[in-house]
């Protein structure tokens, strides 16, 4: 990773990590900063896209934010067809920024599923759900295989790549909770809130201080319900309080569903703190009969239904794993599926194209963090995009994230660095070829030659054919 | 944890003794270079964000006296100087009580830096606290700078600009210590053990765990995979212990070689060594590796220590000065250890 030290080389304003790429414009927006979509210049991979997300300087004056290292540390460590592939680690040890780059996904579930249910209102066909899911599980078994567990999966966060050699293949994105649970050090709870609200497993709402990568297939049964629906399957109302408050409303959309745990299939529930406790009675609610396989209106004999009950199991022991799930004879009858979700093999099929992203092309890397106003920076004309980013991880439900957050004094970086030195030397100042990217103040990174050039095209509403 | 067999720990930080050399010696000569050309070798983070020398305040006619007078650290020095920090690094993380892997992550971090650079242009005592911190952070143990910079009577601000080098190079690690408690377990089965014997394991791993932290502070995990260092120190434990025929369990244990991909390791790098005696003793003491370092004597290590200080171009009137600062700040806690600190710094 990285291509080397010696960034004052050039005689350009830009840093020399920034001058492979032509920047087109921000693609999305999230708490931990901002993701644009920018383009390989080098003649080898001319062209290709790449999406580069932009951590915003750590606020609680305590260094690189957690949810950046974890990224970085995990993406570096696996490769697999099925997860993003961070391709470069950039720093920038002014402002204490940094800037991963990633294979750009064109597509995203959260945006294919919105597009299904808003713009051509049919449901999605049932090669490109089946084949969606399964690499989702196969992406999925590869991380929990290496003891990893993700955290966040949620639409949003399941990349589909666009046109090009890998159309059509899923990708796992955002590591930011993702961790190892191996062997660790302290309980996995000491990490906070995990799982955005609809998509959180039942033990995690009822308090569970340990988990495991089960709570990654509740949210994988969550998604497959989604798919099929193109609705959230559980969409509770969210207590918004700290420190990770008791979720009723929540619960109580999953009980309604899927009916009350009992004992009897869930002997581990007796030991989770809000059912011990009884926290607001939630021991006594009163459920009608349930029906699952009415709200996903699938026949309860199907074998789609009984993969998505057995990934809904309360009890997250019996839970079905990613490995099992790959096995469901559901993947093993007609149709199967295949690399590219979205073209089906057999000829006759109609499938959907859909939209790409839109570019917002008047924000440049500066983005939010620069008090002037920004300049347009794409080179413009050759970009058609129309939707909302995709690495972005607070969409439509608010990402409760509180991890590691410790009340710190103001972080004071930009005084310690004004340092008087001399110019870099150039060349030859990491002869260990360590792969690391340093930048230059911010104002640099504005391209000179696009300033002042009127008339940007807007970020335009183009479909592809 | 993630497979050590595609990890970024195996395939890029494992070295040959030559390549761990060749890493040391072009460190030590790029400072010597900067020596002569700037009269200081010190590292800082540029306004630009690129990392410079500094070059000192001074006028033409002090420079050239200053050249004359500052010596470079030999290679060997600068080992004296890694080892000193890194007992440190141990102690530090003792008094705060970390687990074992967090000391083991900073460990490893520490040396990973000090192949790439010389201690005469980055300062130990930062780069230490650094991977401390960092190491913190990677395994799950979130502790804050200035908690960190407290307890030890350190500005905490300096560990926050040296968080981002240690993103230079790859976070995840492999310790010996899990491969020590995976062959214990594996060795129970092996003996089908009672509950004596259970207890004369227990013993076994507690002695080869001390030997694992010996090993920790030399080259060896540059140098070879965690699970052959764990085998090492069970080796070693077990002929003080004498708890297990050692020859028949690795016998057992290569004709069980499909499962266990540190042996398939094992037996590449016994390729060309006669024995397995042999290849033990060396990695415990001898050629192959873990080279003994001489500690060196109060009254060297303050030598090399002095012309550390005049490489980086610090005069000692402003050492004073900061120090009687420092001395302000001191907290009650661990002003023993600052003051043990200092008396080096």
């Amino acid at each position: 990773m990285g291509d080397g030290g010696g960034s004052n080389r050039s005689n350009s304003n830009k840093p020399e990590w920034l001058q492979q790429y032509d920047l087109i414009g921000k693609i999305g927006e999230g708490t931990y900063g901002l993701v644009f979509l920018a383009r390989i210049k080098s003649s080898t991979n001319r062209g290709k896209s790449i999406a580069i997300k932009k951590f915003k300087q750590s606020k609680d004056g305590d260094g690189v934010s957690p949810t950046a290292i974890r990224e970085i540390m995990l993406l570096r460590e696996i490769t697999h067809e099925n997860v993003v592939k961070l391709v470069n680690v950039h720093i920038n040890h002014v402002d204490m920024s940094l800037y991963l780059a990633f294979d750009y996904a064109e597509h995203d579930l959260y945006e294919i599923i919105r597009h299904h249910r808003d713009k051509v209102n049919q449901s999605i066909n049932q090669y490109t759900v089946k084949s969606l899911l399964w690499q989702l599980l196969n992406g999925l078994n590869y991380l929990h295989s290496n003891w990893i567990i993700h955290r966040d999966l949620k639409p949003s966060n399941i990349l589909v790549m666009g046109e090009g050699e890998e159309h059509g293949v899923v990708k796992i994105a955002d590591f930011g909770l993702a961790r190892i649970y191996q062997a660790p050090l302290k309980p996995l709870s000491d990490n906070g809130v995990v799982v955005t609200i609809w998509y959180r497993a039942p033990e995690l709402l009822l308090g569970a201080k340990h988990y495991t990568s089960a709570v990654d297939m509740w949210a994988v049964g969550c998604i497959f319900a989604e798919l099929l629906t193109l609705k959230p399957l559980f969409q509770g109302a969210e207590v918004k309080a700290t420190p990770n408050p008791f979720q009723l409303d929540q619960l109580d959309k999953i009980f309604k569903v899927l009916g009350h745990p009992t004992l009897e299939k869930w002997p581990s529930l007796a030991n989770l703190p809000h059912w011990q406790q009884d926290t607001q009675h939630i021991q006594a609610h009163k459920y009608d009969n349930t029906s699952l396989y009415s709200v996903v209106h699938l026949s309860p004999k199907s074998p789609a239904f009984d993969l998505l009950s057995k990934m809904l199991e309360y009890d997250p022991r019996k839970r079905i794993t990613a490995a099992q799930a790959l096995e469901h004879e559901y993947f093993k009858i007609e149709p199967v599926p295949g690399r590219n979700a979205f073209v089906p093999c057999q000829p006759g099929e109609t499938f959907v194209n859909y939209p790409t992203r839109p570019v917002d092309t008047t924000t440049d890397f500066e983005g939010t963090t620069n008090m002037q106003s920004s300049q347009p920076v794409s080179s413009g004309a050759a970009v058609s995009g129309s939707m909302p980013g995709g690495h972005v991880s607070n969409r439509s439900v608010p990402r409760p994230m509180n991890v590691g957050s410790m009340q710190r004094i103001p972080h004071q970086a930009m005084q310690a660095y004004n340092l008087t030195s001399q110019a870099g030397m150039g060349g030859g100042m990491n002869p260990g070829g360590i792969p690391m990217q340093r930048g230059v103040p911010q104002q640099q990174l504005r391209r000179k030659d696009q300033m002042g050039m009127p008339g940007y095209p807007p970020p335009q509403k183009s479909r592809r054919i | 944890m993630a497979d050590f067999l595609t990890s970024t720990h195996r395939a890029k930080w494992i070295f040959s003794p030559q390549q761990l050399d060749e890493k040391y010696r072009a460190a030590n000569q790029r400072a010597k270079q900067v020596l002569e050309k700037c009269g200081a070798t010190l590292m800082e983070v540029d306004v630009d964000g690129s990392l410079s020398y500094l070059e000192p305040q001074m006028t033409a006619k002090d420079g050239a006296e200053k050249h004359s007078r500052t010596k470079p650290l030999s290679i060997e020095e600068e080992q004296c100087i890694r080892v000193f920090y890194e007992n440190k690094l141990q102690e530090v993380c003792n008094n705060f009580r970390f687990p074992h892997k967090i000391q083991a992550t900073a460990l490893i971090y520490f040396k990973r830096f000090y192949l790439q650079w010389s201690v005469m242009e980055h300062q130990p005592k930062h780069i230490m606290l650094t991977c401390i911190y960092a190491a913190c952070k990677i395994e799950e143990n979130h502790v804050s700078a200035e908690e960190l910079g407290k307890g030890i009577s350190q500005d905490h601000q300096m560990i926050l600009n040296n968080e981002m080098i240690s993103l230079e190079f790859d976070l995840i690690v492999y310790a010996p210590y899990r491969s020590v408690e995976g062959f214990i377990n594996d060795m129970e089965e092996f003996c089908n053990a009672g509950d004596d014997q259970l207890q004369m394991l227990k013993t076994l791993q507690n002695t080869a765990r001390s030997e694992v932290d010996k090993m920790m502070l030399t080259d060896a995990p540059l140098l070879f995979p965690p699970g052959q260092l764990a085998l090492a120190a069970l080796h070693k434990s077990n002929a003080l212990h004498k708890v297990i025929d050692f020859d028949s369990y690795l016998e057992s244990m290569f004709s069980r070689q499909n499962s266990m991909h540190t042996i398939s390791e094992l037996s590449e790098s016994l390729h060309g060594i006669d024995s397995l005696e042999l290849w033990f003793s060396s990695v415990l003491h001898g050629p192959l590796c873990v080279r003994k370092y001489k500690v060196p004597s109060d009254k060297e290590l303050k030598h090399i220590n002095r012309k550390l200080k005049s490489c980086w171009g610090h005069s000692s009137h402003d050492e004073g000065k900061k120090r009687e600062k420092k001395s302000k700040h001191k907290s009650k806690k661990s002003s023993n250890e600052a003051q043990n600190m200092s008396s080096l710094l």
